[in-house]
């Protein structure tokens, strides 16, 4: 299963994302019918998010949805329009607020991931959307995590004539291998 | 030719005095002819004209327009203008704004909106799709612009809708003040915040949610696709989204002709300290757009630690960098972000309060204007804080900042000796590029039909380039093709820094025009409707007296030399300039003794309803 993932900090608050995702999803012009919707807040705090729906396994929406219009199809969530009375119970209990709507519309509707291709990904010029296996979710604070980590030591060599670096986590040293020494 | 898209065909009348609006519908021929954007408000205000007493009188009418390509799914199409008769300059003016205000404004359903009288309290405008109501701005008075956004959003109940604000200083009718949208994109020159003032009109909000008109969407995105692809295809995309403008500041220092110490020098030995790498390392905290923009080119600065710890804004730009840097002889990159949210917040215009700023400098620190004649201070180059200061007092209209306020006209009516010193055109200051090296550059801010602005014609660039020698007859022509290509974007309402920057092909706008509207066009008749609408505009300088002696470049372009660098002891020579300037009419097809337009040349131009004789008569 593939997930959506967003990276705020690249976000440039563009709006392209919109703009591809309501010419597919309604063909038409108008960044207001898209069912990823950047939030630009600023100066206190300066951020830039793209919200969008993440496709919980547990969805609140369709928790709170008083018809069972909503339902889970391959791992996306969907609004049954047959079923739906367009209360918009989802679109305040979905803790993202990634489920939209617009005035033209007679129903609330949100990411549906786009058949696995998803338009948004491909139009955003600085790579803030990525749509990646959700196992390599947490992927990048596992890397700063272990990068970060106190103590590294460095040993300098020569290969090949080129001086190169190797880095590594000295068990002496670490706070965890101090702890159970003490104990 | 029938236009089956790209317009709602309707333009918001709205009467502040009455406190009425109304829709009005305009013709075919209309949005055909004057495309959109500044089109639109040169034919407005010239159809008003006659009734315009004074620029800060009632009678005065403010244009916000977008264009037909505002919005769509193409690269940098957050444009917009504001048009009116300049406070500053006493003529025709126009001030262009990124961000996503402008798409907002077509999203309510109207292509333009012109805003007449003057409301008897402190007002703003809310337009929300089609209900307009004109409220109380009473608890919004003396407020900084992002304060203004800030609560307006909050008192509206919606973080989405878009606010165009004026600061105190636009209250205070301050001829530069300006228009701040998007917490930080202004419409920053000839000061349309002082119209805003003038009408007791502190803010605009919106909200729209219509489908923009577009005749061929599937055509209109695979043109957008193609323009999209090439820019992101491009060397120096990533290079321009983490720099942004802040990259000019390098390439205009090494080729000598960064505004240094009040436009004397055109190398600053400490540029290191005010460039985009400084930014890049110690400033930057995030890369802003404008609406449906890949390049991003605005940057979110922050200052972490020192006495300005804790100013952010969406900028600086290279203009901003220069003005409150170079030309002030100021090397810290915190003060010049401090400098910039002072001035966005007040709301003036950072290029033209930098350079009246080192005017002011560079005066005081040859003794022509004493520590008494600007209520005891002692500015001196590279002092921050009496910069900081002079912001406020400008903005406020505090002590000496009310004849500053009142531009470069008053200055000089105040303290005529200071002319070898200022570096203005009509009335409005020059921009952060040196003009003596590039005798283009002089023939544009002398006949930029806003004043010293570099927004209609950027030559100065390929003169460079090219070498300073080659004939004046195709000087004229680059001047006159720039002062064409670029406000046709300014009609269309798309940013022109794709094409600048990037390269990417004029023709592709064609394409665009074409799938947007459903009519056949071709680049060079897109020109031709571009060259009307800037002989509208010279129509409108001449009815309110601008002739050519009033097409000069700054005094000092002849009589002050630069003193360092690769282009040392550079000036334009005034005869060279006076054939040039002759060569130029002539191109124009505008009388050469006075610089008026011939008639047939309008007739040439669709204009033959403006009667030059009669006009003038």
């Amino acid at each position: 299963m593939k997930k959506l993932m967003v990276i705020p900090e690249r976000c440039s608050g563009c709006r392209i994302c919109e703009l591809a995702c309501a010419a597919d999803k309604f063909h038409v012009n108008n960044p207001k019918k898209s069912a990823i919707q950047v939030m630009v807040l600023y100066p206190h705090p300066v951020i830039r998010m793209p919200i969008v729906c993440r496709q919980c396994k547990e969805p609140k929406c369709m928790e709170n949805c008083p018809t069972d219009a909503i339902k889970v199809r391959d791992g996306i969530v969907e609004i049954d329009e047959d079923e739906c009375i367009s209360c918009q119970a989802c679109v305040t209990s979905c803790p993202f607020g990634a489920i939209f709507v617009h005035r033209d519309l007679q129903f609330p509707f949100k990411c549906d991931l786009c058949e696995g291709e998803p338009k948004c990904v491909e139009a955003c010029p600085k790579d803030a959307i990525l749509y990646v296996p959700e196992e390599t979710l947490g992927q990048s604070q596992r890397l700063s995590s272990v990068l970060s980590y106190a103590h590294m030591k460095e040993v300098e060599y020569r290969e090949e004539g080129m001086d190169k670096k190797l880095r590594y986590a000295d068990m002496s040293g670490s706070s965890a291998s101090r702890r159970s020494q003490n104990l | 030719m029938k236009l089956k898209g790209g317009y709602h065909k309707r333009i918001l009348d709205i009467d502040l005095k009455k406190g009425k609006s109304k829709s009005v519908d305009t013709k075919n021929a209309y949005a055909l002819k004057y495309i959109g954007g500044r089109g639109y408000g040169a034919r407005m205000l010239w159809d008003s004209l006659g009734s315009i007493r004074s620029p800060l009188d009632e009678s005065n009418i403010l244009v916000m327009a977008s264009g037909p390509l505002t919005g769509l799914y193409i690269p940098s199409s957050g444009k917009m203008t504001f048009a009116s008769i300049s406070p500053a300059t006493g003529i025709y003016a126009d001030s262009n704004v990124g961000g996503s205000f402008g798409v907002e404004l077509r999203q309510t359903g109207y292509d333009a909106v012109v805003i007449r009288g003057r409301a008897r309290e402190p007002s703003y405008i809310w337009i929300d799709d089609d209900s307009v109501q004109i409220k109380s701005a009473k608890k919004y008075v003396g407020c900084v612009s992002s304060k203004v956004e800030h609560d307006m959003k909050k008192d509206l109940g919606d973080e989405k809708i878009k606010v165009a604000a004026t600061g105190p200083a636009g209250e205070k009718l301050v001829n530069f003040a300006c228009i701040t949208t998007d917490w930080g994109r202004n419409a920053g020159r000839t000061g349309m915040g002082a119209i805003m003032g003038s009408k007791n009109l502190k803010a605009i909000a919106l909200r729209g949610s219509v489908d923009l008109p577009v005749h061929d969407l599937d055509g209109m995105i695979e043109a957008g696709r193609r323009a999209f692809e090439y820019l992101r295809g491009h060397d120096l995309f990533r290079f321009w989204q983490q720099q942004g403008l802040m990259s000019v500041l390098d390439y205009v220092n090494n080729a000598g002709v960064l505004p240094t110490y009040n436009f004397r020098d055109g190398v600053f030995d400490r540029a290191d300290s005010i460039n985009g790498e400084t930014m890049l390392l110690n400033y930057k905290i995030g890369d802003s757009a404008c609406f449906s923009c890949p390049m991003a080119c605005g940057n979110v600065c922050l200052v972490k630690e020192g006495k300005y710890a804790g100013a952010v804004i969406d900028g600086p730009e290279y203009e901003t960098a220069c003005m409150f840097g170079s030309n002030v002889g100021v090397d810290k990159f915190d003060a010049i972000i401090r400098a910039n949210q002072l001035c966005d917040d007040m709301g003036i215009d950072t290029i033209s309060t930098g350079n009246i700023i080192a005017v002011l400098i560079d005066a005081y620190e040859q003794g022509i204007i004493k520590k008494d004649d600007i209520d005891g201070m002692t500015p001196r180059w590279g002092d921050d804080e009496a910069v900081m200061k002079l912001i406020e007092k400008i903005a406020m209209r505090d002590g000496v900042g009310d004849i500053l306020a009142g531009g470069s006209k008053v200055i000089l009516e105040k303290w005529p000796n200071l002319k070898p010193l200022v570096s203005q055109v009509k009335g409005l200051e020059q921009s952060a590029y040196d003009a003596r090296a590039a005798i283009t550059m002089a023939l544009e801010y002398a006949t930029a039909d806003v004043g010293a602005h570099h927004n209609r014609a950027w030559p100065i660039a390929k003169e460079l380039e090219m070498g300073l020698d080659w004939p004046l007859e195709k000087k004229a022509d680059l001047v006159i093709y720039h002062q064409t290509v670029r406000p046709l974007f300014d009609m269309l309402s798309v940013c022109r820094l794709p094409w600048i920057e990037l390269g990417l092909n004029e023709e592709a706008y064609v394409g665009m025009y074409e799938a947007v509207t459903g009519t056949k066009t071709t680049l060079k008749e897109l020109l031709e409707r571009s060259e009307a609408v800037y002989n509208i505009t010279r129509m409108i300088n001449v009815k309110l007296g601008i002739r050519r002696a009033d097409d000069m470049p700054p005094d000092p372009v002849f009589d002050r030399p630069i003193r360092t660098g690769p282009h040392a002891g550079a000036a334009v020579d005034r005869e060279k300039f006076r054939k040039l300037l002759d060569i130029y009419y002539r191109k124009r097809g505008w009388d050469v003794e006075t610089g008026i337009p011939l008639q047939k040349t309008l007739n040439r131009l669709g204009l033959e309803g403006i009667d030059v004789k009669n006009e003038l008569g």
